[in-house]
């Protein structure tokens, strides 16, 4: 037998890659979802209720949910996961879950969400609106060609030498611009499902963008911690460079987003409250990546701002499934379980 | 803008108890928003009358309230009563309360506009109904009303004195037979009662199990599960017109061979065939099981059709005595079997438990143990706190009623005290008293006519539950930590005297009326054994014999006494005491839910129609007293509810709280302590997902 060219080695999951990522693998895995697991149609009587203008900003909403979430599943997440060296068995693996968690989880759930609520021809007009709205457009291809500019480079060295320094900087812009999309972009959508679950509306859908909220929550910080950890293997220079790439990508991000925003919540008098909650979703970003603070703190709205907590709420028979349930660990029972000292 | 969504003042003001971490901001916030809600969305919309008789004129001529209720009064009585009401200046101590009381219960006008009732008026109604004429025992009620020291349960609180209502009972257990006829018939009913806002719960363990034969031909029984399915679907088609989902609850005996098929339609990777969205579950666990988890022998489960064959009789009603039977059956060549690891079956339930909540867990042996009844109790219902004996029904063809077979089903009719205000109001007797009266008025007031084996057992039985919320609240005021000696010591001596009480109502009603309940005379009641270890419990710390002080504790002798008037008078309930986890009635009571430890310091409430904050009682004093469910060891749990279970005849709803780090087999302790301890029901398994920054903690 001859010797091939590569080593292949197995996963062994019973050693710790690294000090966090088995601990996300566990959170990620236990908080696993379904998109059917939420009964929809509790919502329609509310939704039939809602005027033109407000129906269209909320689906609308959704649907750049849906755009960032696809993309994000498609090849955000894949590509980061490629780009990882062969020994970073664990760190792909959960990579990957995020990435099936976004496309095949997250915008299912949205298309579910249109599915009840609307009917097909208006669901076709919607993603036509998507595909037509240049803003939005753009603000994918901010995002996503850093991540195809890594796809690139994946490629590449498979069959040539690619310097090492550039391809670091391809892998972490590529976390920069999926912190970006995870933290900050998804919560202008976020808001207005938000709002209305805030004041008992629209409940089951808001269950949906709690759990969904609950994912990104994770995926931003793990995404973030590998981030933080290739920022500081780069040199002084290095770092002021793509501190400075870093702010330049959220200030074109940020004004484009305006104009998002303006489009989508002009008609419901809540621009200015959206934008200040992009400005605080910025500013996690921020952190998660290890940065400072963007953008001066601010009143947030207290309704939608409570939505965010994740936290397991209460619930009554009546109600609903709740983001309280997860995946259960089993253990033996043995002989000494069933007596009882006394 | 479309100032329609505009978020109203006292939402906000609600949302700022607390920060975005849950954690608490600032509880000034809501007594503001409470105030801010009553001006702005209440008094302004309340329609306001020259005098009392002019308003109710108004009720009764626009088909508001019923007007014979206020024909058993003077008008004099009527202005008293009133007048009395208002003088009490009753104030809600947060938002929650108001809002709920005002969303959900005030009667408004058909436009749902106008407010027609304030929280008094509603009181008043409820005293004059159920008064039924006698006026200084409606005055007595009302006044143990305002004091807060106990409440109807939400649809006798809700419905009482409309013209248009509801029920007054929501709440149905019903037995299902194992024909087409039984499963269709079952199936109407619970639909039905799912229509007038009732949650159902069915017994399924006479059902053949899946494979089984149908008339002699072999392996086409669908199961349990395909009828649970049925149900699953019925209730979210039968809802409140969109107002409420439906609510269903089924129970298995854990011998029955679909149990695992059973199980499994709530795992959350269940195939959508079998998946049981809304419907909750409960398993039926006797003795035996543990047993033989215990002895980690093999577990027959048992296809009930066989057992019909050879036995003629029905699978539930036998299993229910599985010791007795279990042997034989296996012996039995012609019984149907197969084997399971009951360990296995046990990781099996507290996987589903810890992924779905569900199932509950009735202890059967528990249960029937501490049965006075004559006849053994199968199943439970939505909440596991009613615990009563059922009779199997048999339902013939179309066109053929007489020949149906009607037995006895149940329907709960509850009410709650609140512990907190009973004690330092020192009203123990008032208040079981006004409750025992109200349920019994209720009883007498409801004829479920379209499900007649239950109106027939509410008519034999007269069966209520009086329950109790408010113990961990009435612990932190007094800094007694849930779950010490003192607070096992008190409820001891507190649940002692709630059931001396309701025995002594009951047998007091039985005298007056000269009805006792269908089959007193064969119940443990009639011979007197009920009585064996019932006697005086006393405070023995200093701590508890203060909060007892002027509270009057019946002695040995008063328990003598009892004893001699039940066994000449009788009693008119088959069933007095069940715990009911109550969420909105608590609310109204200012106080935490139930007997149970608190889940939150500021609970934050997704009901299917609204989101609100709603701070604990006492945190400005003694926030530091509370441990809340998942801190709150589950075993200090279980000693307290296990301490309350000797004084209630039937079940306490209670939940297991637990965080994600727990695995099955710490679960199944739970269980086994629950169990060894004499727990009869376990509710809910909720589980506390540890958030990302906790894990991170403790990882990094």
């Amino acid at each position: 037998m001859s010797k091939t060219e590569y080593l292949y080695q197995g996963a062994n999951w019973n050693e710790h890659e690294d000090a966090f990522t088995q601990a996300f693998y566990e959170q990620n895995l236990s908080q696993f979802w379904r998109p059917e697991e939420i009964s929809l149609h509790g919502d329609l009587n509310v939704w039939h209720m809602l005027d033109e203008t407000t129906r269209l900003a909320y689906a609308r909403n959704l649907l750049v949910l849906t755009y960032l979430d696809t993309y994000q599943g498609d090849i955000g997440m894949p590509v980061l996961s490629r780009s990882l060296d062969d020994k970073f068995h664990q760190r792909k693996a959960v990579l990957n879950f995020m990435a099936a968690m976004e496309n095949a989880v997250h915008a299912k759930s949205y298309s579910n969400i249109f599915m009840t609520y609307m009917n097909v021809e208006d669901i076709n007009k919607l993603f036509a609106w998507g595909d037509e709205h240049e803003c939005l457009q753009q603000i994918m291809d901010e995002i996503v060609s850093v991540y195809r500019d890594l796809d690139r480079l994946n490629y590449l060295r498979l069959y040539e030498n690619v310097d090492k320094a550039t391809f670091e900087i391809a892998q972490f812009k590529t976390c920069v611009a999926s912190v970006f999309l995870e933290t900050c972009l998804f919560y202008s959508g976020f808001y207005y499902p938000l709002y209305f679950y805030g004041q008992g509306k629209l409940m089951q859908a808001g269950e949906i963008i709690n759990l969904i909220i609950r994912d990104e929550s994770v995926h931003g910080v793990y995404v973030g911690t590998i981030a933080r950890e290739m920022y500081d293997s780069f040199d002084k220079t290095q770092q002021q460079q793509l501190k400075q790439w870093t702010d330049n990508l959220m200030m074109r991000l940020y004004n484009l987003k305006i104009q998002l925003v303006h489009d989508i919540y002009d008609s419901v008098g809540l621009t200015e409250d959206v934008l200040r909650f992009v400005r605080y979703n910025a500013n996690k970003a921020y952190l998660n990546l290890g940065f400072e603070e963007l953008f001066e703190n601010e009143e947030i709205n207290p309704v939608v701002l409570n939505g965010l907590n994740t936290a397991t709420k209460t619930q009554d028979f009546f109600s609903m499934k709740g983001n309280g349930y997860q995946k259960m660990v089993s253990t033996e029972i043995k002989d000494e379980d069933f007596f009882f000292g006394e | 803008m479309s100032e329609k969504y505009k978020i109203p003042q006292w939402i906000v003001e609600n949302s700022q108890i607390v920060d975005e971490e849950g954690k608490i901001k600032d509880l000034s916030k809501d007594a503001q928003a409470c105030e801010t809600y009553l001006k702005e969305a209440v008094y302004s919309n309340y329609l306001k009358f020259p005098t009392h008789q002019a308003r109710i004129k108004y009720l009764i001529d626009n088909d508001y309230y019923e007007k014979e209720i206020f024909e058993m009064y003077s008008h004099d009585q009527i202005d008293e009563i009133y007048d009395y009401a208002y003088a009490n200046k009753f104030q809600f101590k947060s938002y929650m309360g108001a809002f709920k009381f005002y969303n959900d219960y005030a009667l408004k006008n058909k436009m749902k506009d106008k407010f027609l009732e304030l929280y008094e008026d509603r009181l008043v109604i409820i005293a004059l109904y159920h008064a039924q004429g006698d006026f200084v025992r409606a005055m007595e009620i009302l006044d143990a009303l305002l004091k807060q020291v106990f409440i109807p349960a939400t649809p006798t609180f809700l419905n009482t004195g409309k013209k248009h209502r509801g029920e007054f009972v929501s709440c149905f257990l019903l037995e299902m037979g194992d024909s087409l006829n039984d499963i269709s018939r079952v199936l109407e009913f619970s639909m039905q009662l799912s229509k007038l806002g009732g949650g159902v719960s069915i017994h399924l363990s006479n059902l053949r199990a899946k494979g089984e034969d149908i008339k002699n031909i072999k392996h086409v029984a669908k199961g349990v599960v395909a009828v649970a399915k049925l149900l699953d679907n019925g209730f979210r088609y039968a809802d409140q017109m969109g107002q409420r989902q439906g609510a269903g609850a089924v129970y298995l005996n854990v011998f029955h061979s679909d149990i695992e098929d059973f199980l499994s339609s709530k795992k959350i990777n269940a195939d959508d065939d079998i998946r049981l969205k809304t419907l909750s579950l409960g398993v039926v666990i006797p003795d035996k099981m543990i047993e033989l988890a215990r002895e980690n022998k093999k577990m027959a489960l048992f296809y009930p059709h066989t057992i019909r064959r050879e036995y003629g009789e029905n699978f539930g009603d036998l299993a229910i005595n599985i010791d007795k039977y279990y042997d034989e059956w296996v012996a039995n060549p012609n019984v149907g079997k197969r084997y399971v690891d009951p360990r296995k079956l046990l990781d099996l339930i507290a996987t589903v438990q810890g992924e779905s909540g569900y199932p509950y867990i009735m202890f059967s042996d528990n249960v029937n143990k501490n049965n006075p009844l004559k006849d053994s109790i199968k199943f439970s219902n939505l909440c596991t706190e009613i615990l009563q004996p059922s009779m199997l029904s048999s339902y013939a063809d179309y066109g053929k009623q007489e020949e149906d077979i009607i037995g006895q089903d149940i329907s709960c009719n509850l009410a709650s005290g609140q512990i907190e205000n009973m004690m330092e109001n020192k009203m123990i007797k008032e208040s079981v008293y006004a409750a025992m009266d109200i349920m019994n008025s209720v009883s007498d007031k409801t004829n479920i006519a379209h499900v007649p084996a239950v109106a027939k057992a509410n008519r034999l039985m007269h069966s209520v539950g009086f329950g109790m919320m408010g113990l961990h609240a009435y612990l932190a005021k007094n800094y007694i930590a849930y779950g010490s000696d003192e607070s096992i010591e008190l409820v001891d001596v507190f649940f002692n005297i709630v059931n001396y009480y309701s025995l002594y109502h009951s047998m007091e009603k039985a005298k007056a009326t000269k009805t006792t309940f269908a089959g007193f005379e064969e119940s443990k009641y009639s011979d007197g054994s009920y009585f064996d270890d019932r006697k005086a419990i006393y405070p023995r710390t200093e701590k508890i014999k203060q909060l007892f002080e002027g509270i009057y504790i019946p002695t040995d002798e008063d328990w003598q006494t009892l004893k001699k008037y039940v066994m000449e008078y009788g009693l008119y309930n088959s069933n007095r005491l069940a715990i009911a986890p109550n969420g909105s009635t608590s609310y109204l009571m200012a106080t935490s839910a139930g007997v149970t430890p608190i889940k939150q310091l500021v609970e934050e409430r997704t009901y299917g129609n609204s989101k609100t904050y709603f701070p604990m009682p006492h945190l400005e004093t003694a926030s530091f007293m509370y441990e809340d469910a998942y801190e709150i060891d589950n075993n200090r749990v279980i000693d307290v509810i296990s301490t309350i279970q000797k004084h209630v005849d039937q079940g306490i709803s209670f939940e297991l709280c637990i965080t994600s780090s727990l695995t099955t087999r710490d679960l199944v302790r739970y269980y086994l302590y629950a169990h060894h301890k004499g727990i009869k029901t376990l509710y809910y398994t909720r589980t506390r997902k540890l958030k990302v920054d906790e894990c991170i903690a403790c990882a990094v």
